[in-house]
């Protein structure tokens, strides 16, 4: 599977359980303590009481096809490989923080201890043996999930209430059943 | 028998959820595939041991460290997932704070801002000591001054708790499920986790949520019955994840869903539309048709909406729909409103009541008993000379109430009453396993209590509250490197067992409770501790029998590298219950004869809002935490390191209390400070409460100092007032709290 990547996200499904955000971790030994987390799930309020509702959003990086951190990272410690995937050359960061001002979805983070960013790989050496990433391959009900853009870009919609437009960077996530 | 991840979608116990799932991944079908492994890689089979669903999971472990925890495909639990907190395990395996050798205090003065002056010790010392101690108190105060915090398990620590002739052995379970362990037993036969949500049509959910904050198991029945159009009906006074899911929410007052329950009994009995050929055939209902109509006569749903806040017309209505549009279920969980209401008993008989009516006990689409593979215990597979009687008086004081006893259950929240007043000094000898002070309402009492225990020993992974005010800590295992057979008792249409086997070494020093059971036992009870043939009982041994005797194999070692076996066999539903009657009992003349109600009377719950205490204090646990066992697990305390005062916007705004701003809240028996979060999602005149933090111990290097002890301002209780209240199945009343908030 060549590629490009994104994410297809059903809200509706999410139980909150936050397996993504923990596999996440887990798998790709993100550090602890340092306020970087490559995979957060938030939930967000609409209405008052008693007419509310909620709708638990779980995001990471979404590999953008107009990825804006690579753009403005000064030392070029970006690469978008062939298949899509956005990786951050953490080596190369000189902690500016460019990538964060101009990422909309939070998704590179300062690592207060190396005081250098970082970032989702989508699980790119998972990806590159056969794997799905740790955090879709663990979600309990599909409410995340992953696979060839193709496949994914025509359904739900770009975004959901409360979302930064998409119409930038163009990130490879559509959600089902936005409300 | 292995089966392919294909043949486990055509089983009925998943195939909701799967035909869910493989829509939803229409397209990703290849990618959809276990894990492959590299080379320097080696994949276990183990299961879970956060909580007590137990999912299958797939370890990875890499150059003898566990890269990455994943579910196991063919488990009929955690159906190939794990949750949140599974997902983290490692990180309690890989604690750096845990416990790695038994240690013993050397500072004589208890309390939370001593240093113990803890020292490393052998374990034989340990044990040696401890064993010392048991001989010393039992022969000078009898058996009733040593008290056990623990679980009825491992069957080997059962044998030397029973050889002993331990009386006060208590768990938590008071403020879980025990009233549905009580009232089951006489109702429908026993106790029962397994709830057939996928084949169901109308979900009747009481409390707290179900869907996020117990098991993955009922997450996926619920998901697969809402997919396949079933209706689901909650009653909370929360919006959260199972309201979003259902159909129907109604942000009930708390406290009152026996109201409304007993309302939609009024309902379905007067308007006859109860499962008549169940009913008939298999309940005692038209033995006791006089007394039941008569009953249920007064509870009217006009009634019950002055309780409830839930209108009369949707209860009459929901009652109609769960009647005829079934089959209906009502699930009771732990931690949900039912278990912990002063009126949680009466709760607990009406569901059953409910299901009872609907006639799904024991059917396709109601709550069912597991059917599992009998694994032999060791009194099976070395029978023990007879165990002593018991003697002596029960410190919790649940000898007042018999059908907990009955049960071998007991009583968190009248333990510290019954330590401190009513047999002070009694207890001479504690042993804490795998419990803290955290667990009990009025943690602080329960710590005074304990400082009056002449001795104390704490088994824990890690150095809990507990563990500081210990005469001799020692250090258990994780699940992650324990050996256990453990069968499916959430989801069992057909028997399943999986594997638990270390996928690491166990570290440091660290033991098993059983491990402790047999040295203990050798010491203290040896006759009960050998096998017929003279040896010591060797735990690797009697495992190996255990899975003979199952028929899971020729021995561990083979069903190890196996990790799960299924029985096939068709799912026959039960035709007799195991209640004294053999028939489902609505009316319990059991109840009657030891002077309880025979059918559920409405009760208030303990403690009503008054211009002093003016809202409701609500407590839950949080989806990514497991009781107060888990803030110090690295990966979970950065994703909820503390907790807050959860209010809502109007009653913030009536206070004055911005998001953020620090609040307290008293209650008449405590006082807390936090952090005020402000939503949308909760009654006005509800607080709410995270519950697990407040960890004290400084060994504790995350969790400890972090959040407050939502128990703090929780009343602990008598048994007289069970008794007078009726709560004969000693519902531990943790909800029942009223409080006062304000602004500091």
């Amino acid at each position: 599977m060549p590629g490009p990547y994104g994410w297809l996200f059903d809200p509706r499904l999410c139980i909150e359980c936050r397996a993504c955000e923990a596999a996440c971790k887990q798998w790709n030994s993100v550090p602890v303590g340092v306020n970087v987390r490559y995979r957060v799930v938030r939930i967000r309020e609409y209405g008052s009481w008693p007419n509310v509702s909620t709708v638990p959003v779980s995001s990471a990086c979404n590999h953008c096809e107009n990825a804006l951190c690579a753009r403005a990272c000064p030392v070029k410690a970006y690469v978008r490989r062939a298949d899509g995937i956005v990786l951050l050359d953490s080596s190369r960061c000189v902690g500016c923080g460019f990538c964060d001002q101009f990422c909309p979805y939070g998704a590179p983070q300062m690592n207060r201890r190396s005081r250098r960013m970082e970032k989702c790989t989508m699980c790119a050496d998972r990806i590159d043996r056969g794997l799905q990433p740790a955090c879709a391959s663990i979600c309990p009900t599909g409410a995340l999930t992953w696979g060839e853009w193709e496949k994914i870009r025509d359904r739900g919609v770009a975004s959901i209430s409360g979302d930064p437009t998409p119409n930038t960077t163009r990130p490879r996530i559509r959600y089902v059943h936005a409300p | 028998m292995r089966s392919t991840r294909r043949d486990w979608l055509r089983m009925a116990g998943g195939a909701g959820l799967a035909s869910l799932q493989s829509r939803l991944l229409a397209g990703f079908e290849d990618w959809f595939q276990p894990a492959t492994t590299a080379p320097d890689e080696q994949v276990l089979i183990t299961a879970c041991g956060i909580c007590d669903s137990a999912c299958g999971i797939r370890a990875t472990v890499k150059d003898g460290v566990v890269r990455f925890l994943e579910g196991l495909p063919d488990d009929f639990q955690g159906q190939g997932k794990l949750c949140g907190k599974g997902a983290a395990g490692a990180g309690f395996l890989y604690d750096p704070d845990r416990l790695k050798y038994p240690m013993k205090r050397t500072n004589p003065r208890k309390g939370l801002n001593e240093d113990p002056g803890f020292i490393r010790i052998s374990w034989q010392e340990a044990l040696d000591t401890i064993a010392d101690r048991i001989k010393f108190y039992t022969a000078r105060f009898g058996a009733e001054s040593l008290l056990f915090i623990t679980r009825p398990r491992p069957d080997l620590w059962v044998r030397f708790m029973k050889a002993l002739g331990v009386v006060n052995r208590v768990d938590h379970r008071d403020e879980c499920y025990q009233t549905d362990i009580v009232v089951q037993k006489y109702t429908t036969g026993g106790k029962s986790w397994c709830n057939d949500f996928e084949n169901s049509r109308y979900l009747l959910l009481f409390g707290f949520d179900m869907l996020t904050k117990t098991k993955l198991v009922h997450s996926h029945g619920i998901l697969a019955a809402k997919e396949r159009g079933a209706k689901i009906v909650f009653f909370s006074p929360h919006y959260n994840t199972t309201a979003r899911i259902a159909d129907e929410w109604y942000p009930i007052r708390p406290g009152s869903d026996l109201a409304v329950a007993l309302a939609m009994i009024h309902v379905i009995v007067t308007e006859n539309l109860f499962n008549q050929e169940f009913v008939d055939q298999f309940t005692n209902f038209r033995q006791y048709e006089k007394e039941i109509r008569a009953h249920f006569a007064q509870y009217t749903p006009e009634w019950a909406e002055g309780l409830s806040d839930v209108p009369a017309e949707a209860i009459r209505r929901i009652a109609r729909e769960f009647a005829t549009q079934g089959p209906g279920i009502v699930p009771l969980h732990k931690k949900s409103l039912a278990a912990n209401y002063m009126n949680a008993t009466q709760l607990a008989h009406a569901i059953s009541i409910l299901n009872i009516l609907a006639g799904t006990v024991d059917r396709p689409g109601g709550r069912y008993f597991p059917r599992t593979v009998p694994i032999p215990g060791v009194d099976a597979i070395y029978p023990p000379p007879a165990y002593p009687k018991p003697v002596g008086r029960r410190v919790d004081g649940t000898d007042k109430l018999p059908l907990v006893r009955e049960v071998d259950s007991g009583s968190f929240s009248t333990l510290a009453d019954g330590m401190l007043k009513k047999y002070p000094g009694m207890i001479k000898f504690a042993f804490f396993n795998m419990y803290t002070v955290l667990g009990f309402p009025l943690p602080a009492q329960m710590e005074e209590a304990l400082k009056t225990v002449e001795f104390t020993v704490v088994m824990d992974t890690l150095p809990t509250d507990t563990a500081l005010l210990a005469d001799i800590v020692l250090p258990s295992i994780t699940y992650l490197e324990a050996s256990d057979l453990v069968p499916r008792e959430y989801n069992a249409k057909k028997p399943q067992v999986v594997v638990r086997q270390p996928v690491v070494a166990p570290m440091f020093e660290a033991k098993s409770i059983g491990w402790v059971a047999i040295e203990l036992g050798k010491r203290v009870v040896p006759d009960y501790f050998r096998t017929p043939s003279g040896d010591w009982i060797n735990p690797a041994a009697l495992l190996d029998e255990k899975v003979k005797r199952a028929g899971l194999g020729s021995s561990f070692a083979e069903f190890k590298s196996v990790g799960i076996y299924t029985k096939e066999q068709p799912f026959t539903p039960r035709t007799t219950f195991a209640t004294p009657s053999g028939k489902c009992q609505i009316y319990v003349p059991e109840f009657a004869a030891k002077g309880y109600d025979p059918l559920p009377v409405w009760k208030p719950k303990a403690e009503q809002p008054s211009a002093e205490y003016p809202y409701y204090y609500l407590t839950f646990i949080p989806a990514i935490h497991r009781r107060n066992s888990t803030q110090n697990n690295p990966i979970l305390h950065e994703m909820m390191p503390t907790n807050a005062a959860i209010i809502s916007r109007t009653l913030a705004e009536r206070l004055g209390i911005r998001e953020g701003q620090m609040v307290r809240i008293r209650s008449r028996v405590g006082t807390i400070e936090l952090p005020a979060h402000i939503t949308e999602t909760l009654r006005p005149d509800c607080v709410m409460v995270a519950h697990g933090f407040g960890h004290r111990s400084r060994l504790l290097s995350l969790a400890a100092g972090k959040g407050v002890r939502d128990s703090d301002v929780i009343p602990s209780r008598t048994v007289e007032e069970f008794v007078a209240a009726g709560n004969f199945g000693g519902a531990a009343c943790i909800m029942d709290a009223v409080v006062n908030i304000e602004p500091l």
